[in-house]
């Protein structure tokens, strides 16, 4: 569409750059984004009117279901703000596990994040090595909850399932291996040019614009507001550990790398710390099925920023009211501001660097085997890949990078 | 740092019809009850002017029977979040925006049009949220009175049979 020397370029709802559908009306003088209209709700399930006329077990797991990637954090608000409301304290062991659960999903969703901006900018080496990266995270995700999404770790009272030794064993060495990698991202950010190239002064949001637009987690944080629930208002077991606080002050989407890559350094600091400090114990207590009237505004700090919850209750055993807001709920009214003055060539990146969420994928894989149906679990599926690529001339394990490239070593958790 | 009590403390000293509509919930949250247009305005420009709430979280909306209720959620700096409350009845759901002091209250505010009925005056224009294009006009499906099952998803049209609630609008 062409307006006098303007070009106004619809992109989306559905588009190739986001894996989930939302409307970004881009309004072009040259490459220059002079005008951008956000348009957001395509995804709306109604799970906030389907809370009202169900229990809140069942309501627990519809509210996992809210993201795929910060399932757990969700879960914790739901289950914390019932338990305020029927006063219930949780076991000190569930409170851990609930946190190391979460740290866990910080590192996967900022992993994942990491692999996203880095096939966003043209750098998918980065992109592989991420997701690489974060299929260590996924891993034990899957031995402590089962799944490697929705893990249903929480219930109204504590924690559905226990970790054992050899669980908190396989936790310490992944976040070992992990923290080889981490720092090597962290070397990246400060020595590639690749990417201080592409990110560093685009998608810019100064401490008072963040202030103004409401934004959350490390889109705040990147502009100088420390801004953490785990700190601010600590939650679960958080006010027995220590949480150094991560901020910068690019206000830029390379700032916006540079905290996710911190905070991934201080969420093994605090696995450790959890794992180490593990009280012993039940992992929950009784809730009552009917709960309480009143109101309840619960908060965590999920990897996006900060997530809330309001909850209303009746005395019957379904909220009268149940109100989510996600962080990328509040960090969507930023990226106008952030897009417009910049150039068409950073749209994707400046959206995508808020991490706005899309979904996961189902866990278990068929695949067709002659007229046969058999299921492989992802080892098998890895040495599948392996084979796959061997008989086509690519031997993956040798692959050896020239000396001085640490980066491509990787350590087996 | 102020407490919660010395914040609620000035309030009152301000605003005498604040006298028992102002609680301390439990430490950092502060409640009112359902306050009148005028009075709730009043109250949210001194919050954010002169006590620091300079940060706007979240804004709920309910259905009170022939009410409907609109908290919006404030905090300050110490991480207290102020849940300010507004009502106004169905029959006139008239509420000011609050975009003018928040500029990211725009989504949450357009989502009490969609989803409650209400009448946001001074909203900027922009793309309604969350429902659909063609959605049936004047169905509030947050009202208690919406039921999913008579929204006929081929015709977008609302069918409750004769003797059920009208969800807010147009049968």
């Amino acid at each position: 569409m062409r307006e006098k020397n303007r070009v106004i370029i619809p992109i989306g709802p559905q588009h190739p750059s986001l894996k989930e559908p939302g409307c970004f009306t881009i309004t072009l003088e040259g490459e220059k984004v002079v005008n951008a209209v956000v348009g957001v709700g395509y995804n709306h399930r109604g799970l906030e009117k389907a809370c009202e006329s169900r229990t809140y077990i069942q309501n627990l797991y519809l509210i996992e279901r809210v993201c795929g990637i910060c399932s757990h954090t969700h879960g914790i608000a739901f289950c914390q703000g019932i338990e305020e409301l029927a006063g219930i304290t949780i076991p000190r062991r569930a409170a851990y596990i609930r946190v190391i659960v979460a740290e866990l999903e910080r590192l996967h969703s900022h992993l994942l994040w990491l692999g996203v901006a880095g096939h966003e900018i043209g750098f998918d080496t980065l992109f592989m090595y991420a997701w690489r990266d974060r299929e260590k995270v996924l891993d034990i995700l899957a031995e402590v909850g089962g799944n490697r999404v929705n893990y249903g770790i929480n219930t109204i009272g504590g924690v559905r399932r226990d970790v054992d030794e050899p669980m908190l064993q396989n936790i310490s060495k992944m976040a070992d291996a992990l923290q080889e990698q981490i720092k090597y991202y962290l070397e990246l950010a400060a020595t590639e040019t690749t990417l201080s190239a592409r990110l560093a002064g685009i998608g810019k949001l100064t401490r008072e614009e963040a202030l103004k637009f409401g934004a959350v987690g490390p889109v705040a944080r990147a502009a100088g507001i420390m801004d953490d629930i785990r700190i601010v208002e600590p939650y679960a077991a958080y006010a027995e550990i220590p949480v150094k606080p991560v901020t910068d002050t690019h206000a830029d989407v390379f700032g916006r790398t540079v905290v996710r890559i911190l905070e991934m350094l201080e969420s093994l600091e605090i696995i450790r710390f959890c794992v180490k400090n593990l009280p012993d114990g039940n992992i929950s207590v009784k809730a009552p099925r009917r709960i309480p009237a009143g109101e309840v505004i619960s908060r965590t700090e999920a990897p996006r920023g900060e997530d809330i919850h309001f909850i209303r209750s009746n005395g019957t055993d379904m909220p009268d009211r149940v109100r989510v807001r996600a962080p990328s709920e509040a960090n969507w009214r930023g990226v106008k501001h952030m897009l417009e003055g910049g150039y068409l060539a950073d749209v994707p990146i400046i959206i995508a660097a808020i991490d706005p969420c899309y979904s996961c994928t189902d866990r278990a894989v068929v695949v067709n085997s002659g007229s046969a149906t058999e299921v492989i679990d992802w080892q098998q599926l890895r040495q599948y890949g392996i084979d796959w690529h061997k008989e086509r001339g690519i031997d993956v394990p040798a692959i050896k990078m020239p000396e001085g490239k640490k980066y491509m070593h990787i350590k087996e958790a | 740092m102020q407490t919660e009590q010395e914040i609620v403390e000035k309030l009152v000293s301000k605003f005498e019809f604040l006298n028992d509509k102002v609680n301390v919930q439990r430490k950092k949250r502060i409640f009112t009850k359902p306050l009148a247009r005028e009075e709730f305005e009043q109250v949210f420009h001194y919050l954010h002017d002169k006590l620091g709430f300079y940060k706007a979280n979240h804004v709920v909306g309910t259905d009170d029977g022939d009410d409907l209720g609109f908290i919006y959620l404030l905090s300050n700096e110490d991480g207290i979040i102020f849940a300010l409350k507004e009502k106004a009845p169905k029959s006139d759901p008239r509420i000011d925006s609050m975009t003018g002091v928040f500029p990211s209250l725009d989504l949450h505010e357009r989502e009490l049009v969609d989803l409650f009925g209400a009448a946001v005056r001074g909203l900027p224009e922009g793309p309604s949220y969350p429902l659909p294009d063609g959605w049936p006009k004047g169905n509030y499906p947050m009202r208690k009175d919406w039921n999913p099952k008579y929204l006929d998803k081929n015709t977008m049209t609302y069918n409750p049979p004769a003797d059920a609630a009208s969800g807010g609008g147009v049968k």
